[in-house]
């Protein structure tokens, strides 16, 4: 019972880190129908930005994250200005964009193994110590976690909803005639919407490496979870891929606790392969 | 107001609109008219930067628009409604109207904009909370038309916009443009099939066939019979 119910809270972290890091995927392809296979070296990068800047730079904690993030924004809108957006222009390029992605990620895979090793590192958690209540334990950190995504699922929340540029971004997510038609410029939207997309995976990189090691190839590993929340939760949908991660985070404790850790990615393919027979369009199945 | 002058455009290889020359005045409403699939649409596009031109000019108020993409246009006053609406679909129909208000120049008239709006489309104000996807083909037509007047435009360029609708519903359209003529003073340039309330509509008419312009009328010197027969 012990154990279930801290698999529950271990859930709930899991869950919130997963949301984060899915929304980064959604906002993207939503708005562009990019769907973006560097998505787990971005997550990967900018948690390596921190730990050099935390490290090397010998900055504080805050400030290593709050100089990566917008780091990460901006390589998010030159990737787009400078790669994404002549490939859009040609034929074929939900291939082309796959593949440059694709070949962005194995690049930058290197690079960080180059220049930083291979060698396992993290961030440092925020708070230090847990929180006891009967039997359940719970460590002040993950509770900072759950309650720094809140915070970040209704700025971002928010900012869709009551700024200009946010609904931009969901006018363009749904009709791209009609954004032109109000005066939306589509192509500058393409290019915010890519940096808060990448600025929003980089933060859920950063969150992870709290929690997990990094190393330069956990990026796919992400990536690939990161798939199978938005496609369970339905591609495009903020809402959705929300719902999925928490879902999936529940899953994945479970299964942790009852059939032991080595079930884990055999049980999220299963889980992929279910919802792509079954449901392709995922539990929302809409747009933002 | 509009001038546009001897402009061409290709869909690829073909060509589609053949040194097109029109002029709409201040105020007037004019009406284009011809057979489908001729061009019509594409005009419309091409005015307001959604089609490239070729070559060409297109003037509004005396400035050279024919190079400029689709969202520079919507801010000097030139507003078009296309004829596939184009709205958000999982927006409601507030926020569709809100968006249409989304350049800077539209900013200053909004409130005044959006009681007009609701106002000649009082359907609207009750259904101010819906989804755009759940509304009947009539109340789209009606958000598509709010929307371009919350731009504050002082041209409306209005594609078809009684097509698919049942007559009661027709005549409402068309009476809601022309009040926004009388009352706001806009501009309309309007493509239509209805060619009897077009006509009544219209202070001047041009034959658009094949590309190019057959020719122009003013409204009373011209008949639903001639209009039909120029047509084949």
């Amino acid at each position: 019972m012990e154990s279930f119910v801290n698999a529950l809270v271990s859930a709930l972290t899991t869950g919130s880190l997963y949301a984060i890091m899915a929304l980064g995927l959604t906002i993207i392809y939503g708005v562009s129908r990019v769907f973006n296979f560097g998505h787990g070296i971005v997550a990967v990068l900018s948690a390596y930005f921190t730990w050099l800047f935390l490290g090397q730079l010998n900055l504080g904690l805050l400030p290593s994250i709050l100089l990566s993030l917008p780091i990460m924004a901006l390589f998010g809108w030159l990737v787009y200005r400078y790669s994404i957006n002549p490939l859009l222009h040609k034929p074929n390029w939900e291939f082309s964009t796959v593949l440059f992605m694709l070949g962005l990620g194995i690049l930058l895979e290197n690079v960080i193994l180059q220049v930083l090793g291979p060698r396992v590192k993290s961030i440092p958690v925020f708070f230090a110590g847990s929180l006891s209540i009967g039997f359940v334990r719970i460590a002040w950190h993950e509770i900072s976690l759950i309650l720094i995504v809140v915070l970040a699922l209704v700025a971002l929340n928010v900012f869709f909803r009551h700024t200009r540029t946010g609904q931009a971004m969901r006018a363009v997510a749904q009709s791209i005639p009609g954004a032109r038609v109000v005066g939306i410029d589509v192509e500058r939207i393409f290019g915010y919407t890519f940096a808060l997309a990448f600025a929003a995976t980089g933060f859920s990189g950063i969150l992870l490496g709290t929690k997990y090691y990094m190393t330069p190839h956990i990026g796919w590993d992400w990536m690939v979870k990161g798939f199978v929340i938005v496609t369970f939760g339905g591609l495009g949908s903020t809402t959705g891929a929300i719902y999925a991660a928490l879902i999936l985070g529940l899953v994945e404790a479970l299964v942790t606790l009852y059939l032991g850790a080595i079930w884990v990615w055999p049980i999220w393919f299963a889980i992929f392969i279910v919802v792509l027979l079954l449901r392709p369009q995922g539990i929302a199945g809409g747009r933002m | 107001m509009l001038e546009v002058e001897r402009l061409e455009s290709f869909y690829g290889d073909m060509q589609v609109l053949r040194q097109v020359s029109l002029e709409v005045r201040e105020r007037e409403i004019v009406a284009l008219f011809g057979p489908n699939g001729h061009g019509k649409s594409t005009l419309l596009k091409a005015v307001s930067g959604l089609q490239p031109a070729t070559s060409g000019s297109i003037r509004l108020r005396g400035q050279e628009i024919s190079r400029l993409p689709a969202h520079e246009t919507v801010g000097m006053g030139l507003a078009y409604i296309p004829e596939e609406r184009h709205l958000f679909p999982d927006m409601t129909v507030s926020e569709n109207l809100n968006l249409g208000a989304y350049t800077p120049s539209a900013h200053g008239k909004k409130k005044e904009n959006l009681e007009f709006v609701y106002d000649i489309f009082p359907r609207l104000a009750e259904r101010r909370s819906q989804l755009c996807s759940t509304l009947s083909g009539g109340e789209s037509r009606m958000v598509a038309i709010g929307r371009g007047l919350m731009s504050g435009a002082s041209l409306l360029m209005v594609d078809e916009p009684s097509l698919g609708l049942a007559p009661g519903l027709k005549q409402g359209v068309f009476d809601a443009i022309a009040t926004i003529n009388r009352e706001r003073g806009i501009t309309i340039l309007l493509v239509e099939q209805e060619i009897e309330h077009g006509l009544e509509l219209a202070d001047r008419i041009y034959l658009f066939k094949k590309g190019q312009i057959l020719f122009e009328r003013a409204a009373e010197e011209v008949n639903v019979e001639e209009i039909e027969q120029a047509y084949f």
